[in-house]
């Protein structure tokens, strides 16, 4: 199924291209889960997150364009806009950007000064309370406008709610998939589980949905040996595509990966939106109300408490938390989450920062090497 | 009787008898922050170096925020209920909760710190340090001025407050720093929260939802004041608030008017600095004797504009900075040794406009959108291109905070914004206005001097082809 998904992923541009001269837009979105990609299916038009990352090369393209204290995901992504190294970034229409903070507003407004690429920003509060709830709501409504203005298509009630079954239908595939992994049995690596994460913000939405399906059926026979590493929680800001190293080696190292939780780079697949009443307020109940929140949120309670959830609920061993440089709000986290952890669960953590720096491969292999020799015992 | 720190006293505008009236406290102010006569001496020479202490209005407002320092470190043995709020402020709310009732203390601790323990004292470090090692760490490109809180209250020379309200509307290191503390102490803390979503090129125009949005989160700190602290906030008293703050503004608008229409300038920005972010910081002294140092001080300036005294050269080239440094006045000094005429700053006299909401929280919103700061980038970058319009200055030294993400991502936008549209020159500094540690002086000096020489060459021609 991941050689499929993999064929389908190699001609997706080629395909993108042709969608777009027969007319269709395609819409660009930053990570970080709060775009309902219902709206733009609904609209005709095709959702692609540009949540490529790991490449030291467009963060220091960057520098030109902005200074170096901002998180490395989001200057890589200046990097990827400004010189348009990113294919995709190529082919976007309209980029939609959830501000969730200061980090992704960096690169809203420093793409909208210094490219021709239309910018479409809307805010997401940081807390959740009425009032929050309403500016979201507000800011979807908008970006609904938006995309009929752009696409010409009026989202319409039976339109919203075909794409929601089917966008609920991926949350839940992937859900069910990602908790296979409470078993003893893991019958997915986690490099394969991120992987299709990554291929469900680039892929098209159905072929997504069918290839999940083959892939649960075959999980569900497929025979799995036992691994014996030390179950581990990944946790942090953001697990790009192309950021692969903490995952290669954790498993090098003998590590399982049996859980993430990442603001940007996992979607954001543990609720599904209702379909009863009104479907603009369903979306903002989903995405904004019910999910589980990234750091960036103020307190960033309930994230903590899903983590210890997620910790005890896979039986993990331990917790890696893998942060990008300066982003401010997990780096402060990070100070005083594990003596939570300890004391909820008795879990230690370690914590790893990277830059996207390939200089980085050696102190991070030490010292993950020696949380897991830890851990193991 | 005399006692070693008089002198420093004196020096900060006090008066004999308040001196004598305020030993005890300042006494126990001392003990809690750790300072002695090695400290005092240190103060005074310091003072005298980077202050004109000829002019009393200057010493009278080095005078309030001492005394802004005592009542902070002595609030909660004095029977106040604490309050603090965040830095950058929207004006207002944090005067009201305290003209509401005399039982509460509210104040910005960090930004007092700054003006005190900073400014005065040189000792800092310390503060930093200890925030440092309690949860915000070096290396990280953390604001130094939420490592001076952290520090202040790890080291137990401020209160644990009885409730925070935070700047979540555009910080989102502040809010995370003010749940840290939280986590630790467990005090109320209260997120006024926002959304600095407008894009590129919408200011001064605004979503009327976003003054909806940050109106209905003002509404909500007035109502857990009311809960936590039994202390309602009325509409007469928010009058009161902005009627005590207009006095205080007007001074300070005064003063920087004043200042940046004189040729030569008649005094260093480092003393018109210690008068603008008095409110920032403080709405207890700034309140009740801002006013009148401010008078005082308007008045020298004008005496020295009439008599054409300058603490640099006739004819000098005007810059516009972004702020001046908190707590390390030689930098500005350093500007100025360079030949240099600060005439303005990035956030110059507001843009003139009417209040178009009726409630409370939605006409102090409404006036945020307006200032700029807490609109978007593009919002900071006009208010900085409509400052040089109006101050006419040569050239523009725009000193960001790396370690604050909204104006760290301003670094390029704004300088490329300012050259291109405005056609003034534009060093883009980066620069700590906290932590006096964070930088290299020396550094700094070459890349200002030669950007100093480069105006004054740019001038020269100017005034040789007009010639």
């Amino acid at each position: 199924m991941m050689l499929r998904l993999s064929s389908h992923l190699s001609s997706r541009l080629v395909n993108l291209n042709k969608a777009k001269r027969e007319g269709r837009k395609i819409i660009g979105y930053t990570p970080g889960g709060y775009l309902p990609e219902e709206l733009v299916l609904a609209s005709g038009a095709i959702p692609i997150c540009l949540i490529r990352g790991g490449d030291h090369s467009a963060v220091e393209l960057a520098g030109a364009y902005i200074c170096r204290w901002l998180d490395t995901f989001c200057r890589a992504q200046i990097g990827y806009g400004v010189s348009r190294d990113d294919p995709y970034y190529n082919i976007v229409d309209t980029l939609a950007i959830p501000i969730t903070d200061n980090h992704i507003r960096a690169v809203s407004d420093v793409l909208d000064y210094n490219t021709d690429i239309e910018i479409f920003p809307f805010g997401i509060p940081h807390m959740k309370e009425k009032s929050t709830l309403d500016y979201y709501l507000h800011g979807i409504t908008r970006l609904k406008a938006k995309l009929e203005e752009l696409t010409g298509v009026e989202i319409t009630e039976p339109k919203l709610r075909e794409a929601i079954s089917l966008c609920n239908r991926e949350r839940e595939l992937l859900r069910k998939i990602s908790l296979m992994r409470e078993s003893e049995l893991v019958p997915i690596s986690s490099k394969d589980f991120v992987a299709l994460n990554h291929s469900s913000f680039l892929a098209d939405k159905e072929v997504m949905v069918e290839n999940l399906e083959s892939l649960y059926n075959e999980l569900q026979e497929r025979a799995v040996p036992l691994h014996k590493g030390p179950r581990i929680l990944l946790t942090g800001s953001t697990l790009a595509l192309g950021d692969s190293k903490i995952l290669d080696i954790i498993e090098e190292l003998g590590g399982v990966v049996v859980i993430e939780e990442f603001a940007e780079g996992i979607r954001p697949y543990w609720e599904d939106v209702k379909l009863d009443g009104n479907l603009m307020e369903a979306l903002a109940d989903c995405y904004f109300m019910r999910r589980i929140p990234p750091a960036w949120f103020r307190p960033g309670m309930e994230r903590r408490d899903f983590l210890i959830k997620l910790a005890k609920d896979f039986n993990v061993s331990g917790v890696i938390w893998y942060q990008l440089m300066y982003r401010e709000s997990y780096k402060i986290e990070s100070y005083y989450f594990p003596d939570l952890l300890k004391k909820e669960t008795g879990l230690p953590m370690l914590t790893i920062e990277s830059d996207y720096d390939a200089a980085e491969v050696g102190p991070m292999r030490t010292r993950i090497e020696t949380f897991i020799e830890t851990i193991r015992r | 009787m005399a006692n070693y720190y008089d002198e420093l006293l004196k020096l900060c505008g006090f008066e004999a008898e308040e001196i004598n009236n305020e030993r005890p406290r300042i006494e126990k102010a001392f003990r809690k922050l750790e300072l002695g006569p090695e400290d005092v001496k240190r103060a005074e020479s310091r003072v005298k170096q980077n202050h004109d202490i000829e002019l009393m209005g200057v010493r009278k407002l080095l005078g309030v925020w001492f005394k802004e320092l005592v009542d902070l470190v002595l609030a909660r043995d004095e029977g106040k209920k604490v309050v603090y709020y965040g830095f950058p402020t929207i004006m207002g709310p944090g005067m009201a909760v305290a003209i509401a009732s005399q039982e509460i203390y509210c104040a910005c601790p960090d930004v007092v710190l700054c003006h005190t323990m900073g400014q005065i004292f040189n000792k800092l470090a310390p503060i930093l340090e200890a925030g440092e090692e309690n949860g915000l760490p070096p290396g990280h490109g953390l604001c130094s001025l939420q490592q001076i809180r952290v520090g202040a209250l790890a080291k137990g020379i401020i209160p644990i407050p009885d409730m925070v309200f935070g700047s979540s509307y555009f910080c989102d290191m502040g809010s995370k720093a003010d749940e840290l503390l939280h986590e630790r102490y467990g005090h109320p803390t209260i997120y006024i929260d926002g959304s600095m979503d407008s894009r590129w090129g919408e200011y001064p125009e605004y979503l009327p939802q976003r003054v909806e949005f940050l109106g209905a989160q003002l509404s909500k700190l007035f109502d857990k004041v009311k809960e936590i602290l039994g202390v309602e906030v009325t509409q007469d008293v928010w009058n009161k608030a902005n009627a005590m703050s207009r006095d205080v503004y007007s001074g300070i608008g005064q003063l920087t008017t004043q200042v940046a229409k004189a040729d030569p300038m008649p005094i260093s920005r480092a003393d018109v600095e210690v008068s603008v972010f008095l409110f920032s910081g403080s709405t207890g002294r700034a309140r009740t004797e801002g006013p009148n140092a401010l008078a005082i001080l308007n008045q020298e300036v004008k005496k020295r504009i009439d008599t054409g005294v300058g603490v640099v050269e006739e004819g000098a080239p005007r810059i516009m900075t972004m702020y001046e440094h908190f707590s390390d006045p030689s930098i500005t000094h350093m500007m100025e040794d360079a030949g240099l005429a600060i005439s303005a700053t990035v956030f110059g006299p507001p843009p003139k406009s009417r209040p178009t909401y009726t409630t409370l929280s939605e006409m102090v919103a409404e006036r945020e959108m307006r200032l700029g700061a807490y609109h978007s980038a593009y919002g900071i970058a006009k208010r900085c291109e409509l400052s040089v319009e109006d101050s006419k200055v040569d050239g523009v030294i725009y000193n960001y905070l790396y370690n604050c993400r909204p104006f760290a991502l301003t670094s390029h936008l704004v300088k490329r914004w300012i050259e291109e549209n405005m056609g003034v020159p534009v060093l883009s500094l980066e620069f700590d206005l906290y932590d006096s540690r964070s930088y290299s002086a020396a550094a700094l000096r070459t890349r200002v001097e030669t950007f100093a020489e480069m105006l004054r060459a740019k001038k020269s021609v100017r005034q040789s082809t007009k010639g």
